[in-house]
């Protein structure tokens, strides 16, 4: 999904000055990925996304590599002809032998080409291959782990293929096989095991027995290292894939992850440091005028606002003006995706506010699917309560108007009482009966097949939270993905969102986290964790993270309850910020989009790929590894205006901020501006990969050259000092 | 006073349906059945497993599906995929006994069930699924090779309408739903644990009175984990087990805890718990070295005093010898074709259960046709991966294979 971005920024200075210098003239990229051209979860997301930036770079050359299935050929391939020849030679040799291989086009953008290989076609040679893997490296498959032996034979057949192709090229080119996860890992340890001159990258985005530990609620961080990790993978009886995944990291020239997060889990239960880091980015779209995504969020909030208006008839007692929206989304994980903190928090943050008489009132929004029976009746009662009394309106209007003009036509002021006659108002009358309700406002919009044992509703059962009037944090719970033509809240996610004030993910398991970057993207402030891919990335490239609406909660060095503690400080201090500031917050959010745009985040994809070319082919190919693999690139400072969080704010009352709020200074081009400049161009962070000697030496001049044309300025909270007297300045 | 011309008769194709039948088999003998008890087994059972069905069933019958008969070879070439079918149909053959009740390995009694020798071939109960058709978990025959001979013929020619022996059965015996309402079992004597809950009310009536339950569909209870201390079963994904299975699947475990594990344990077979573990692998091992420490946390796992309870079973050769004997039989050799049939069913098909039995015994076939040379131990240990019996902690530890990479990259 391209999100769609404003202009308000224009491209970071230092972006475009970084150019790969790798003569890819005789070289050849495949990646592998079951879910090539095949949704079955985030890392179909991940290539697909990718799939411009690198087609960009590399043309004509690369390849993806996925399975062959029916229904998604139908829908997202167009099968071609093999435009170059040793790869049409390679398929055809392929095809006599049984296989039954595919090539055409992915329709997304750019188009890549993509090579499908289907693998129920030579299923028969299952065994024989299961024979081989056992005989190279005593690793069996069960026979009732189909996914398994699915991954064996993908994998056999991808090695066939790379193998084939490598012998039918003339002119020796090189070639790096790029393999996602472990159903596509078989492939790449048997390229190694058949000695094919391949450079061979792995990248996990999650490991298999993490996904597994912290599902069976173990303290997984506080005891990563001591794992044994052969017993826990065999006593989960996924031993033999945890085989396959640790082999492929064990073989692979470069590995890879996602996250810095993911890099400690895999350091510890792969047994091996991922070579570098590959953070996930999205495809940033730009729109053309400024600030379209705060009139997005106006728009989309407006919606959200009219179902709240239906889903609290009769209780509506709250400024709808002074309401803020919170969400929580993504699979029904209950305590790895952090429903349970936030719950918990929720209540706290009820308390909170109504100590302290706060006029603000919080909707929390819970998006996360589960098993229903449909929608509640209560729920829809609600909407069409809220039609009838906007119809009733509408028809009075309509008569009060008619009555205005006659009058008006006669050259009379209109006499007031006689507007609206005695029938006008029974049927108003008629309609506020209507909204009597005398049980509270429902928490779930659907009938809940597991009522009685559904985790969210239980904690909410037991904390109390039950939408009366007095709560100041109401709590709907929606455990059905959203549409815009559901009949309750018809918007779709992405509407959704940008209608949102906060999304909360404080998620305890989430490798890299693509809900907190789309709400960065679409300008919405977030809370993530430090143990979320997301939330590592983040800290490291922003000093003060919170200012730009990024709140990353610590899961990972605190207990619980003080990471609850946090949370509700999060939430509290986010609610005490007045409309202004979360419009200022907005803006910060929005800029950041920069960094999470492919654009920008492509390129440790392309350290990875000149890695594992140098580390294949020495005699070809150098590389300097980087120094510092944390904090490369963008680094933004404070920023330079008031930062918009009161729990850094110097005033001591909530209500301060309020008055003096337009003596804030805040100039939102002269911030942008200094958030661009303040972006270490990537020249200078690091050393540039050496290509040959000719690569080397136009990389060193294009440093020069950034060098001088963008002033250094400082990178660490520490030696700010223009903000920090700006501040000062303003305090005065 | 036994009766020694009637039996049960189960069937088990590999050492985990073995854990199944011997569940059955005690349950049979805990209600003091007064008749005899038979298994039929393929040669994929191994020796040790052999010894443990010897002390449980009277009779322990091998049946070798290519040498049985012409008639039988053929068919079954011409059909391979209803493999495991005509393994069953082999029960037909059992002539020494003049009556049998067929069970199915899955299947556990909860009462005396003699009773059910008063009926008639073929009385069976109805499939939840098709009540016009009978399940094939539970029936009362009569053994006969003329029968068998018929079958065999029946099958030959029209096939199983759903690849198994069920619809097989089913077109044979098609008179069952409409002729004579004595030869329909009633339901509590094949109540299939999955329908529990289709029909609750029924349930909450007449479910006290079940006397066989039947644990159908993928998850047997062998795959579920079981918690000794709390007596509870769960399912590997955490999952909550439905509530009205749960009794059944506790009762299973507790028989196989308090009869089968001992037993396996004296004749060196690795139990179930061992090599499908869980969580309850710490807190039993716990449980023997001390039993104050019976709550540690699943982190503080002990890697020592598991690796010593696991037992390694030493490489059996019996098995092998059956394999050889066939190998030299079917002289499939190289021929991959054969296998190959089953293979791409296998990867197109959904996974009904008895899918995943074929497979299973073709790729046992399979191994014999297609490995050139099988090293007998190395066959051994990789059928046990295949089975999902690894020893992670000891010979297959992660770092022997990292040893044979190694070799690779060098």
């Amino acid at each position: 999904m391209p999100l769609a971005r404003s202009l308000s920024v224009t491209s970071l200075s230092g972006l475009e000055d970084w150019e790969d210098e790798l003569d890819l003239d005789n070289a050849i990229l495949f990646e592998v990925a079951w879910e090539v051209a095949n949704k079955v979860g985030g890392i179909f997301t991940v290539i697909q996304t990718k799939a411009k930036i690198t087609l960009d770079e590399w043309g004509e050359n690369y390849f993806l590599i996925g399975p062959y299935l029916e229904l998604n050929v139908r829908t997202q391939v167009e099968l071609i002809e093999p435009p170059n020849p040793a790869i049409r030679r390679t398929i055809d040799s392929m095809n006599t032998k049984g296989c039954k291989v595919y090539f055409g086009r992915w329709l997304i953008e750019g188009g890549p080409y993509v090579i499908l290989i289907d693998i129920g076609a030579t299923a028969w040679s299952l065994d024989r291959w299961k024979t081989e893997l056992w005989e190279s490296c005593s690793i069996g498959i069960p026979w009732y782990d189909r996914e398994a032996n699915d991954a064996v034979l993908f994998g056999f057949l991808t090695a066939w293929f790379l193998g084939e192709f490598s012998a039918q090229c003339e002119e020796k080119p090189f070639i790096i096989g790029h393999f996602h996860e472990w159903l596509a890992g078989v492939g790449l340890f048997l390229c190694r095991i058949r000695k094919l001159p391949i450079a061979t990258i792995f990248t996990t985005h999650a490991t298999l027995l993490g996904r597994y530990l912290c599902a069976g609620s173990v303290d997984f961080y506080n005891n990563l290292q001591n794992f044994n990790v052969d017993k826990e993978a065999g006593d989960r009886q996924i031993y033999h894939r945890y085989c396959m995944e640790r082999a492929a990291v064990h073989c692979t020239h470069v590995f890879t992850t996602v996250s810095q997060i993911t890099a400690v889990e895999a350091e510890h239960l792969l047994k091996r440091k991922p070579d570098i880091v590959t953070p996930n980015g999205l495809n940033v779209k730009k729109f053309s005028a400024m600030h379209e995504f705060q009139n997005l969020h106006a728009q989309s909030k407006a919606r959200i606002q009219e179902f709240v208006r239906g889903h609290f008839y009769g209780h509506l007692d709250f400024n709808l003006d002074k309401t803020i929206f919170f969400f929580i989304a993504g699979r029904y994980e209950y305590s790895n995706k952090g429903a349970d903190i936030f719950l918990e928090a929720l209540a706290r943050l009820n308390y909170l506010l109504r100590v302290n008489g706060s006029q603000i009132t919080v909707v929390a929004f819970f998006i996360m699917p589960a098993r229903t029976n449909n929608f509640n009746v209560e729920t829809l009662k609600g909407q069409a309560v809220r039609k009838q009394l906007w119809d009733t309106a509408n028809a009075v209007k309509e008569k009060f108007g008619k009555k205005l003009y006659e009058s008006l036509l006669v050259g009379n002021l209109p006499d007031m009482n006689k507007m609206l006659d005695k029938e006008d108002f029974t049927m108003m009358k008629r309609a506020i009966f209507a909204t009597q309700r005398h049980s509270f406002p429902p928490i779930c919009t659907h009938n809940m097949l597991d009522d009685s044992t559904d985790p969210i509703l239980n904690t909410i059962r037991r904390i109390g939270l039950f939408n009366s009037s007095a709560d100041r944090v109401k709590v709907i719970f929606h455990p059905e993905f959203l549409s815009s033509t559901s009949p309750l809240l018809p918007v779709d996610y992405e509407e959704f969102v940008r209608g949102c004030h906060l999304g909360v993910f404080p998620s305890y398991y989430e490798p890299w986290g693509y809900t907190p970057a789309e709400c960065t993207v679409m300008g919405i402030p977030s809370i993530s964790t430090n143990l979320s891919g997301f939330g590592c990335f983040m800290e490291e490239h922003i000093a003060d993270p919170s200012a730009y609406g990024i709140y990353i909660l610590d899961r990972r060095f605190r207990a619980l309850d003080e990471s609850c503690t946090q949370l509700t400080s999060f939430l509290y201090s986010f609610c005490q910020q007045s409309r202004r500031q979360r419009i200022i917050q907005r803006n910060r959010t929005e800029r950041l989009s920069d960094l999470l745009d492919w654009k920008y985040l492509g390129r440790y994809y392309m350290y990875a790929r000149h890695m594992a070319l140098a580390t294949a082919f020495p005699d070809n190919f150098t590389y300097e590894p980087h120094e510092t693999t944390a904090a490369q690139g963008f680094r933004y400072p404070r920023p330079a205006s008031v930062p918009p969080s009161p729990s850094i704010s110097r005033h001591s009352s909530p209500h301060h901020s309020e008055t003096e709020e337009d003596d804030e200074r805040y100039d939102e081009e002269e911030e942008a501006e200094k958030d661009r400049q303040n972006i270490k161009p990537p020249a200078m962070m690091g050393p540039v990969p050496e290509w040959r000697k000719r690569s080397k030496k136009g990389s060193s001049e294009a440093s020069t050259s950034s060098n001088a044309s963008t002033p250094t300025l400082p990178s660490s909270p520490s030696d700010l000092s223009s903000p920090t007297s700006s501040l000062i300045e303003e305090k005065n | 006073m036994p009766v020694t011309d009637q039996a049960f008769v189960t069937l088990a194709t590999n050492d985990v349906y073995c854990h199944g039948a011997l569940v059955l088999g005690q349950s049979l003998r805990n209600y003091r059945t007064s008749r005899r008890l038979a298994i039929l087994i393929t040669p994929q059972v191994s020796r040790a497993m052999r010894a443990a069905l010897r002390t449980i069933f009277d009779s322990v019958v091998d049946v070798k599906e290519i040498d049985s008969n012409d008639l039988m070879h053929l068919t079954l070439l011409k059909r391979l995929e209803l493999g495991v079918t005509f393994t069953k149909l082999h029960c037909w053959t059992l002539t020494q006994y003049s009556k049998c009740v067929f069970m199915d390995a899955d299947t556990l009694v909860l009462c005396n069930v003699d009773e059910l020798f008063e009926r008639e071939e073929f009385s069976a109960a109805p499939d939840p699924g098709w009540p016009d058709c009978f399940n094939s978990g539970v029936f009362v025959f009569q053994p006969s090779l003329k029968t068998f001979k018929h079958l065999l013929q029946f099958a030959n020619e029209h096939g199983s309408f759903d690849g198994g022996d069920q619809g097989l059965l089913n077109s044979f015996f098609s008179s069952w739903a409409t002729k004579d309402i004595n030869k329909h079992l009633p339901f509590i004597y094949n109540l299939s644990s999955s329908t529990v809950y289709t029909y609750a009310p029924a349930f909450q009536h007449f479910g006290k009175d079940t006397k066989v339950i039947h644990f159908l569909g993928p998850a047997k209870p062998w795959n579920y984990k079981y918690n000794p201390q709390t007596r509870t079963v769960t399912q590997n994904d955490s999952t909550p087990v439905s509530e009205n299975q749960l009794p059944f699947l506790e009762l299973w475990w507790i028989i196989y805890r308090s009869s089968i594990l001992p037993l396996l344990e004296k004749l060196q077979e690795p139990p179930i718990q061992q090599e499908e573990p869980n969580m309850n692998n710490d807190e039993q091992t716990s449980e023997r070295e001390n039993p104050l420490i019976n709550n540690s946390l699943p982190a503080s796992t002990n890697a020592e005093c598991i690796s010593e309870s696991v037992v390694n079973p030493p490489c059996e050769l019996s098995a092998k010898n059956n394999i050889a004997v066939k190998k030299a039989e079917c002289s499939l050799e190289e021929d991959i074709v054969e296998p190959s049939k089953s293979f791409t069913e296998f990867s197109v098909q959904p996974v009904p259960q008895q899918t995943l039995v074929t497979n299973e015994f073709t790729s046992s076939v399979a191994e014999v046709a297609v490995q050139p040379e099988p090293k007998e131990s190395s066959a051994d240990e990789r059928r046990k991966w295949e089975e999902g019996h690894i020893d992670y902690l000891g010979k297959d530890a992660f770092e022997n294979i990292k040893k044979k990479l190694d070799a690779f990259l060098l």
